[in-house]
């Protein structure tokens, strides 16, 4: 198959996020071909270029999503008409705002009102597609005074978003110019015959902008779209545009607008994979199908925590490990504390915090539980010739008592998890892998992930925590239990095989269920039988010399009256 | 674990949808924690939902339908874990007893973030970001916690309270470098006209292609800084090369053009310029150094003329209101640069002793300004085409006279003739300019007074 691969400042840069996990995918799935669309988000990310790309990954096409240029086509006086009939209809959709049509839960409104206005936003969107498409860029026209007063019209107009009436001229220049740039996959050249209408499938790694090209894609060659989503957009967009980044009513519009999208994306999209059960939650809060949201899990190459988690437990049994990066939201305190109450009922535990700071506030983070450690634990010592040390110890990775990671985890009997704020555990997992017994809050994704592998305890709750810690330090047969089952989840779960054999498996499903109908003729303009199978892209030709991909014409043969070679039931079923 | 059970129950107890319920079961909880105050008070809510509360059952029979397992014991960590879900606040070390409703602590401790919140999902990643899961918003008797999160929005009173805080594109700010730099051109060229009045004989051609050259260098590095330079980073202010060419030709026209034009309508040229007003091929020094020493008020006008317009553009309401007040502002800038032009004009003509030629002069330096004002707002096209049409108006003005000695073309020397017996030879750069910048104004006037010219290139990401 041939998968069009959408990014957004992410895979084949050097610098991108989410790189790691896309690398995987394209190099684990060599038997499909992947024509990666990125769009960059800076200048610099742009010239760094782009990671060593495998055979399969057929051809990589970027668009910048930051300059300011524009591309100098003016548009005639009807297509600035088409143009502003389908922006107002958008930014009208946009100015109702986002309660309006965002879900489809219980508690929002009147439903066919929502799905109206759903269905103007869509209808615009695509507009404003066909019209690039035809009429050549948006970008001028998007920022030309006509949208901006198309903007204050549909701002000012009643039944609009209250704080949007309270929109300034600044903040109406300020939503438009946002607009361009989240509209520009739009004018983009990417969905002709030769790019991402030839895909079978379109794999965004994420929603929002990154997947607006797998909707153009859809509308325009009914290419299939999956949506892979480990962080919700919507949400890490609603946590960077915070109250002091810029006014109310660009806040209101821009959060209107990028539900709306965020909305249609899940509506058209034909398979979500949410990475997590909180992006899942978030999902269909968001108006998804619950039907065709299958969680898959990130995976994490496990091989080098193969020989720590196959190995019997060589680790000192009154040991516990808490391994991160010490940022505030790891709440050591209150792991600090619950190591003094461990202290009162086992008195030869001890406590290795092995981690690098995040940051500066992650600097004088760690100074303060140094102090803390320092005032709870004094330094002990086996007798009175002996040079004491605290029980307490603060390690980084490479140094001389633990070298590699897995040494980390390999030195203690417990792997504790005290944060208050947690996405996906990664430290759990690597815990899981190694095959030992966790302790840990309940924050984030670390129920999901832990199962009953492990011990879960409410955040911010030392007592519960060192309570958990005790008990599991007095039983070495349940923690090897645990550790054994942790491992077996772990490997179940969170592999990268788990990942890739996932997605190679939606991809066959959503290529089996809706595939692009495409009818490929020969020079005499007759069809080609299986010119085009579904399960592999044979490089070159192999049905005949001159294959012309028609898609969307009809073809000679099929103008005349239609002939039924099988029973209409059939067909039914056949679909 | 407790946290499972209160969802369930948080779950069950929520059929109805509504966002109403969450008060009445804070109530029921009040109610049914031991030792709590049983004393009929005021709701301490939103207003709207007294009546409603009025209609639950007595609290006994609240105590019935709720398991007393479903309420998180009012001593011991997890109360403090509910209500301490902040991650920076330490839990506080009295066990709070349930008398005041759980959301409204939570409301309070979380005010700011809700009362800025623009829709219910924002309160939903902020309080996320804060630590609180599903299973905290089940102790808030919620599903979820974007049903919490409605709540929230809901109870916060937001009654329109207008915010300070315009935040209008920053005006630019007058720096020392660019105005020096501005004034580099016409020193330059000061310098150039003196040394070609002082020097003679050999040394002249040489003193001229220097002067030229620093000229034209200084020109590009005043054109490159400062309010005559667009947005630093973006590369959409960039002059075109034709553009740039055009503009190198309207100004070598008002050099030599007439003097140029005069010989070719008398037969001529039959030398080369020597750099003097009254030779053969006379050259028009004043005007030229008028014009390179305009510069720095064209410089002062465009920044007058951005900062005017930002200032503008926070006060105004809609977009008719600041076209309404742009339109102003810039008939005033393009006055200012006039009269500063006029006065330049004037002083070098009594300098250097010659005709200041006034129409040549104000009408070029008026199409300049407006095409680099045009250009900086983004407009390219409009500029390239007016400087084309004048370049093109100009050089036909040379050619035609010089095709119409070929034999059998003279009829091509009529128009020319025409406008140069009616007028002069300097109503031929005079109309071109002139013309073209009369439609660069209209045009500006049309596009600069629209907001989207004074738009931040850089949007919130």
């Amino acid at each position: 198959m041939r998968i069009g691969l959408l990014t957004e400042g992410g895979y084949p840069f050097v610098s991108g996020d989410a790189g790691l996990w896309c690398d995987r995918l394209v190099r684990g799935l060599e038997q499909h071909e992947f024509d990666i669309h990125a769009l960059s988000r800076s200048r610099r990310q742009r010239d760094e270029g782009f990671v060593p790309l495998p055979p399969q990954a057929r051809r990589v096409r970027t668009a910048p999503l930051w300059t300011a240029e524009d591309d100098g086509v003016a548009h005639g006086r009807r297509a600035r008409r088409r143009f502003t009939e389908c922006y107002a209809e958008l930014v009208a959709a946009v100015c109702a705002g986002a309660e309006a049509g965002s879900g489809t839960g219980p508690d929002t409104g009147p439903e066919a009102g929502s799905a109206d206005l759903a269905d103007r936003f869509a209808n615009a969107l695509y507009g404003l597609a066909e019209l690039a498409r035809e009429e050549g860029g948006l970008v001028g026209a998007l920022r030309s005074d006509a949208a901006v007063r198309t903007l204050e019209r549909a701002c000012r107009a009643p039944g609009a978003l209250r704080t949007a009436h309270e929109a300034r001229v600044p903040d109406l220049l300020t939503v438009a110019t946002h607009l361009e740039r989240a509209l520009r996959p739009l004018s983009l050249d990417w969905y002709d015959e030769d790019g991402l209408g030839a895909a079978d499938l379109c794999h965004a790694t994420a929603g929002g902008t990154a997947a607006l090209p797998g909707l153009v894609a859809r509308h325009f060659a009914g290419v299939p779209l999956l949506v892979t989503e480990y962080g919700v957009q919507l949400r890490t967009h609603y946590l960077t545009l915070g109250p002091d980044t810029a006014a109310p009513a660009v806040r209101a519009l821009l959060a209107s607008f990028h539900g709306r999208l965020t909305a249609e994306v899940y509506r058209r999209a034909e398979v979500l994979t949410p990475g997590n059960a909180h992006a899942r939650r978030w999902q269909e809060r968001c108006g998804a199908d619950r039907s065709r949201i299958r969680t898959v899990y990130p995976g994490m190459a496990d091989a080098r925590f193969t020989e720590v988690g196959e190995c019997p437990d060589r680790s000192d049994p009154d040991t516990l490990v808490w391994v991160g990066r010490v940022e505030p939201a790891k709440d050591l305190f209150s792991l600090l504390h619950a190591f003094a109450e461990v202290r009162k009922e086992e008195p030869g535990a001890r406590l290795r915090i092995v981690g690098a700071p995040a940051g500066p506030e992650g600097e004088a983070y760690l100074g303060h539980c140094r102090a803390l450690a320092a005032q709870l634990f004094p330094d002990e010592a086996d007798g009175v010739h002996a040079v004491g040390d605290n029980p307490v110890s603060f390690e980084r990775i490479g140094g001389p008592e633990v070298p590699t990671l897995p040494d980390a985890y390999a030195s203690g009997a417990v792997v504790v998890l005290s944060s208050v704020v947690e996405g996906f555990p990664i430290g759990l997992i690597e815990a899981m892998f190694c095959g030992r017994a966790t302790v840990s809050t309940d924050a984030g994704a670390v129920v999901e992930v832990i199962g009953g592998t492990g011990l879960v305890v409410p955040p911010r709750n030392p007592r519960a925590l060192a309570e958990a810690c005790v008990a599991l330090l007095r039983d070495p047969e349940r923690r090897e239990r645990l550790g054994a089952a942790a491992r077996a989840r772990a490997l179940e779960l969170f592999t990268v095989e788990q990942n890739i054999a996932a997605f190679h498996g939606i991809y066959l499903e959503i290529v089996s269920h809706c595939p692009v109908r495409r009818v490929l003729l020969d020079d005499a303009g007759d069809p080609l039988p299986f010119a085009t199978p579904a399960e592999s892209r044979i490089p070159g030709r192999w049905t005949g010399p001159t294959v012309r991909p028609l898609p969307r014409a009809v073809p000679a043969w099929a103008t005349g009256a239609p002939v039924r070679a099988t029973p209409p039931t059939a067909a039914e079923g056949a679909r | 674990m407790s946290g499972r059970r209160a969802q369930d129950t948080g779950a069950g107890h929520r059929g109805d949808g509504t966002r109403e319920d969450a008060v009445p079961g804070g109530d029921r909880r009040a109610a049914s924690v031991p030792g709590a105050p049983d004393r009929p008070r005021t709701p301490s809510g939103a207003d709207p939902w007294d009546q409603r509360a009025g209609e639950w059952p007595p609290p006994e029979e609240t105590a019935v339908t709720v398991p007393p397992a479903a309420v998180p014991p009012p001593r011991g960590p997890s109360v403090r874990t509910a209500q301490g879900a902040g991650p920076r606040e330490r839990p506080a070390p009295a066990p709070r007893r349930g008398a005041v409703d759980p959301v409204k602590a939570l409301l309070h401790r979380h005010r700011e973030l809700c009362e800025r919140a623009v829709d219910p999902l924002e309160i939903a990643a902020g309080l996320e970001a804060h630590g609180v899961t599903d299973r905290a918003a089940a102790r808030f008797r919620h599903r979820d916690v974007f049903s919490l999160a409605e709540e929230l929005y809901a109870r916060v009173p937001r009654d329109g309270e207008p915010h300070q805080d315009t935040d209008a594109p920053p005006v630019p700010r007058v720096r020392a470098r660019w105005v020096l730099l501005t004034l580099l051109p016409g020193a330059l060229a000061a310098a150039t006209v003196a040394g070609l009045r002082l020097a003679h004989g050999q040394p002249r051609p040489l003193v001229a292609l220097g002067g030229l050259l620093a000229v034209a260098l200084a020109t590009r590095a005043a054109l490159r800084r400062g309010p005559l330079s667009g947005e630093p980073g973006t590369r959409a202010w960039r002059t075109s090369n034709g553009a740039r060419a055009c503009t190198l030709w309207l100004l070598g026209y008002a050099l030599l053009g007439d003097g140029l034009l005069h010989a070719v309508m008398t037969g001529g040229p039959d030398t080369l310029p020597t750099g003097t007003p009254d030779g053969p091929w006379p050259t028009a020094c004043a005007s030229v150094l008028a014009l390179t020493l305009a510069c720095a008020p064209a410089a002062w006008c465009a920044h007058l003329f951005t900062a005017g317009a930002r200032r503008r553009l926070a006060g105004s309401r809609g977009l008719e209101d600041f076209a309404a007040a742009a339109k102003p502002l810039l008939f005033g800038t393009v006055t200012l640069f006039f009269g500063a032009l006029t006065a330049l004009l004037l002083l070098c003509g009594t300098a250097l002793r010659e005709d200041a030629a006034y129409p040549q002069g104000l009408s070029l330096g008026a199409l300049l300004l407006l095409a680099r004002l045009l250009v900086v707002h983004h407009r390219r096209h409009a500029p390239a085409l007016a400087l084309g049409a004048a370049t093109a108006a100009e050089a036909m003005a040379v050619a035609l006279p010089a095709a119409g000695r070929l034999p059998g073309c003279a009829f091509l020397t009529t128009p020319v003739e025409t406008v140069v017996n009616a007028w002069g030879e300097a109503a031929v750069p005079a109309l071109a300019c002139g013309a073209a910048a009369l439609s660069l104004l209209l045009h500006a006037v049309r596009t600069l007074t629209g907001a989207s010219a004074h738009a931040p290139s850089g949007a919130p990401e």
